[in-house]
């Protein structure tokens, strides 16, 4: 199904120069090299590639939820003018499913669509829209059936079955001491629900496959992981790996997203059937259909305590729907399962985590995930019980944190530094802002803004707190590792570092954070970071906050490789001790006696280089009560929210959102702020507006008109306090960042909400109309007027 | 790969080549596979006409033969099989 038109010479491409730059020390706030050009728009995102001769693919995609493919006819479009290649499974060469824990995922769909906007047939064209109009000629005729929407229902045993090993996706299953036999003086009970939301990054899904004219591909993408993308790519391909080639292109956010596959294999299918590079850009509300999205969950929680405050049983039943396909669901399960009663020191619990396919959107990876569900309701539940005991809410975590030494519920011992109870207690102690009279205000600091609805009638004040906490890295027995190569040369008579990774830079500053590593390490005031692709070993994924320290340590490691190398080298030459040596401003320095050498001569033309693979110590797998020392870290935030609600309207205005957090070592502190307020911002769009509304599988929001996000106006100001605790197995002690905001945010403004309101308010993100009592959050009836008086069972 | 995947220790691809003599349908040929293979629990769709198994050595093994048996009695003549075990499967995210 193919015209081809081979182009006679291997086409190439050229890369932007790799910029060299003098960067902070570690521990300094240092300007990003991509800052410029990213605010300028002179960066070069993915969707900005292009090459001469090159053509335009576009996938055709289920208008179904649930149906059963009778027939695809593609002739018509094949005889579209300007149409280079229509293709469908038929012209899957290798392995015709992917997916990156679970192959499971049809490239393009066969016989049945599980979701819509599964991808079913392929086009490329010489024009994006002449690539639409065949789409539209193309006519596959489907048997509609019905859809499988809610996860519950799926996992019913008499609900049809969705793939051949079944509903049920994964369970786990958590045992802590007994929880039949806990007698507790104060139980409080709770349903919540979290809606699915979407990572929503700005640049939407693009990448350009160019053909090597040897059978071989080379593809320039916008990825994660651009390994686990290049192996899934040659499987379904039929190439072997070092056939296919894949080069970070300019990432314009991720959050998770883009760590499974969009468009990777089919612009490579496309380019190796016509010869000719192809490139895919899915508009906004493709993406929407392009990649998975953050679970929705719905979470039973029982919590019984003493008199006095402290935790007896926590008993947990969480139920994922995880859409059409696996994705990142098994790990999801996983965190949801060990994360589920908080950073709480308590003697039993009984955790029973469920993950289900359905023909909802498929969801996968996003920041914080599965923590960030189960934060929302054990944070709930702590509120719920402080009330039931007349506590405080602080001082009912405080009891109740967990500590180094004390062991998690799955079975885990916990490492130090886990500061949950001083995280708190700072958190309490950091000043309130000063509350503004409602009279005379400024528009755009009350409830609703400049669409001003409201001038401070109704408007009442509230204030909440949450802790949350996640694992950093890749767990449960994972190989987790990264890959480094480090190269000291000279260049124009002066020192140069060349450092190399495939670590994906999606936004979060991992490249200024290689040539800081370097710099600080080996005390060379130039630093190049080469562009990440494949030709070196993978570098594992940018999630989970594990990239500043896993390829950081990757980094160091190779940094102090060369260096050894260079006082080995001192030591034979001059006779120096390496003991009493360092590098200073491209000079070997000894302690006491000055400079010994500059590297520019000590090197003379020469270069040292060093490849390093790091592994963080190892993980297991939990065992069938789900125990085991599953985790290699665990970061930890606390946050105080303050809002202002209208009630009569339904109108929130996030006051200010403080936070304490532990982060081992700041590394460079500036765009340790940025982190932290972004991933805030994340958690107060699940908060109060993030939600892709599916209705029997079907999207009603595709648009980042429908789908809200919070912007500047949305988003309080951020007074936090960082502890740099060191983690002693850590490179410079540090802790991932990314995660823990976004966690504790979700809940902590919830908590405020309720606080000012006395609604229960158990689901996520809460709507106007839930605030005013127009109707339920979950069906449920309205409470008006109701402070939602804990279900106490004494 | 990722956390909380415990990799399989074997794999095993089977692809019926259904017969057009005898026995049912070709469509159905394929179902009687699929079939048995969703019975074990271990199986993914692979293909129109192929399934993956995946899980300890010994299930899958025990799989396979029912998955072939079912093949055969429904007329099948021959089903192609490729078992790949953990050590030497291709990893995701190796280099």
């Amino acid at each position: 199904m193919t015209r081809a038109e081979t182009i006679p010479t291997t086409p190439t491409r050229e890369r932007p120069e790799t910029p060299v730059s003098t960067p902070g020390r570690v521990g300094e706030s240092t300007t990003r090299a991509d800052g410029v050009p990213k605010v300028t728009g002179e960066f070069e995102y993915s969707s900005d590639l292009w090459m001469d001769g090159m053509l335009y693919g576009a996938t055709l995609r289920s208008p179904h939820p649930h149906a059963n493919i009778w027939s695809v006819d593609t002739s018509e479009a094949e005889a579209v003018p300007g149409i280079f290649a229509v293709l469908t499974h038929e012209d899957v060469p290798g392995r015709k499913v992917c997916g990156m824990e679970v192959p499971d995922q049809p490239v393009l769909a066969w016989e049945r669509v599980r979701y819509q906007g599964e991808p079913i047939a392929l086009v490329a064209a010489d024009h994006p829209e002449t690539a639409r109009r065949a789409l539209e000629k193309i006519s596959v005729e489907y048997e509609v059936l019905d859809p499988i929407t809610d996860a519950e229902e799926a996992m019913r045993e008499d609900t049809p079955k969705l793939h051949l090993s079944g509903n049920l996706l994964r369970h786990i299953h958590v045992v802590h001491g007994d929880v039949d036999t806990a007698e507790a003086d104060v139980v409080v009970e709770g349903e919540y629900e979290v809606g699915m939301q979407d990572q929503a990054f700005l640049g939407p899904e693009s990448g350009l496959a160019v053909p090597d004219g040897r059978g071989g591909v080379d593809l320039y993408i916008s990825t994660q992981w651009l390994h686990i993308d290049r192996d899934q790519v040659a499987e379904s391909l039929g190439l072997e790996p070092d056939q296919v080639r894949l080069h970070l292109s300019g990432v314009g956010g991720a959050f998770g997203g883009r760590e499974d596959l969009s468009m990777q294999i089919h612009s490579c299918l496309l380019a190796l059937h016509t010869g000719r590079p192809v490139k895919m850009m899915y508009n906004r509300e493709e993406s929407f259909y392009g990649h998975v999205h953050r679970h929705p969950a719905r979470m039973r929680y029982e919590h019984g305590a003493t008199r006095d405050g402290k935790l007896v049983y926590i008993k947990a039943r969480l139920v994922f729907d995880g859409g059409a396909y696996a994705s990142s669901s098994n790990a999801v399960c996983l965190n949801a399962g060990t994360f589920a009663c908080g950073p709480y020191d308590v003697p039993n619990a009984l955790v029973d985590s469920y993950m289900l396919y359905t023909n909802n959107p498929p969801c996968g990876a996003m920041r914080g995930f599965g923590a960030v569900q189960v934060c929302f309701a054990h944070e709930a539940q702590m509120d719920k019980l402080a009330k039931a005991l007349g506590m405080d809410p602080v001082e009912l975590r405080i009891k109740n944190a967990i500590k180094p030494g004390d062991r998690f519920p799955f079975g885990q011992e916990v490492p130090p530094p886990a500061p949950v109870a001083e995280l708190l207690e700072r958190l309490k102690a950091m000043p309130m802002p000063e509350e503004e009279d409602i009279t005379g205000r400024d528009l755009r600091r009350l409830p609703g803004g400049v669409s001003n609805v409201t001038h401070g009638e109704g408007v009442r004040r509230g204030v909440g707190y949450a802790v949350g906490y996640k694992n950093v890295g890749f767990s449960a027995g994972f190989d987790d590792y990264s890959t480094a190569k480090v190269t000291l040369s000279v260049e124009g008579g002066e020192p140069l570092v060349r450092v190399h990774t495939a670590a994906a830079e999606v936004g979060q500053g991992i490249v200024t954070l290689e040539a800081q590593i370097a710099r600080t390490e080996l005390g060379v005031n130039k630093i190049a970071v080469l562009p990440a692709d494949t030709s070196i070993d993978s570098a594992g994924s940018t999630s989970a906050s594990r990239q500043s320290y896993v390829t950081g340590a990757a980094v160091k490691a190779a940094c102090e490789a060369v260096r050894e190398k260079v006082f080995a080298r001192v030591r034979e030459e001059f006779g120096e001790d390496p003991d009493g040596l360092s590098i200073e401003d491209g000079n070997v320095v000894a302690e006491g006696h000055g400079i010994v050498v500059p590297l520019a001569e000590l090197l003379d033309g020469e270069e040292i280089g060093e490849l390093v693979k790091y592994r963080h110590k190892p993980t297991y797998p939990l065992d069938e009560n789900g125990q085991g020392d599953a985790h290699v870290q665990f970061a930890f935030a606390a946050q105080r929210a303050i809002v202002e609600v209208d009630e009569e309207l339904g109108l929130v205005r996030v006051v200010e959102v403080a936070t304490t957090q532990d982060v081992g070592k700041a590394m460079n502190p500036q765009a340790l702020e940025g982190q932290i307020e972004g991933g805030i911002a994340q958690g107060l769009g699940l908060a109060l507006l993030e939600e892709i509304q599916v209705k029997e599988g079907r999207i009603q929001n595709a648009s980042f008109t429908d789908y809200l996000l919070p912007t500047i106006l949305d988003m309080p100001p951020v007074k936090m306090e960082i502890l740099e605790l060191a983690d002693p197995d850590a490179p410079y002690g540090l802790k991932g960042v990314g995660e823990p905001p976004t966690i504790a945010s979700t809940p902590a403004i919830v908590a405020a909400l309720r606080d000012a309101t006395g609604r229960e308010l158990n689901r996520v993100p809460v709507k106007p109309e839930h605030i005013v009592g127009i109707s339920g959050p979950t069906g449920q009836p309205p409470q008006p007027g109701s402070r939602g008086p804990a279900a106490e069972r004494a | 790969m990722m956390p909380g995947y415990t990799r399989a220790e074997l794999t095993a691809e089977l692809k019926v080549l259904p017969s057009r003599e005898g026995g049912k349908a070709p469509r159905e040929q394929i179902e009687a596979a699929r079939q048995a293979a969703s019975e074990s629990g271990l199986a993914h769709e692979a293909g129109p006409d192929a399934t993956v198994l995946a899980g300890d050595r010994g299930e899958v093994l025990g799989a396979m033969m029912k998955v072939i048996e079912a093949s055969l009695d429904a007329g099948a003549h021959a089903v192609e099989v490729k078992v790949e075990a953990e050590a030497d499967a291709p990893r995701f995210g190796r280099g």
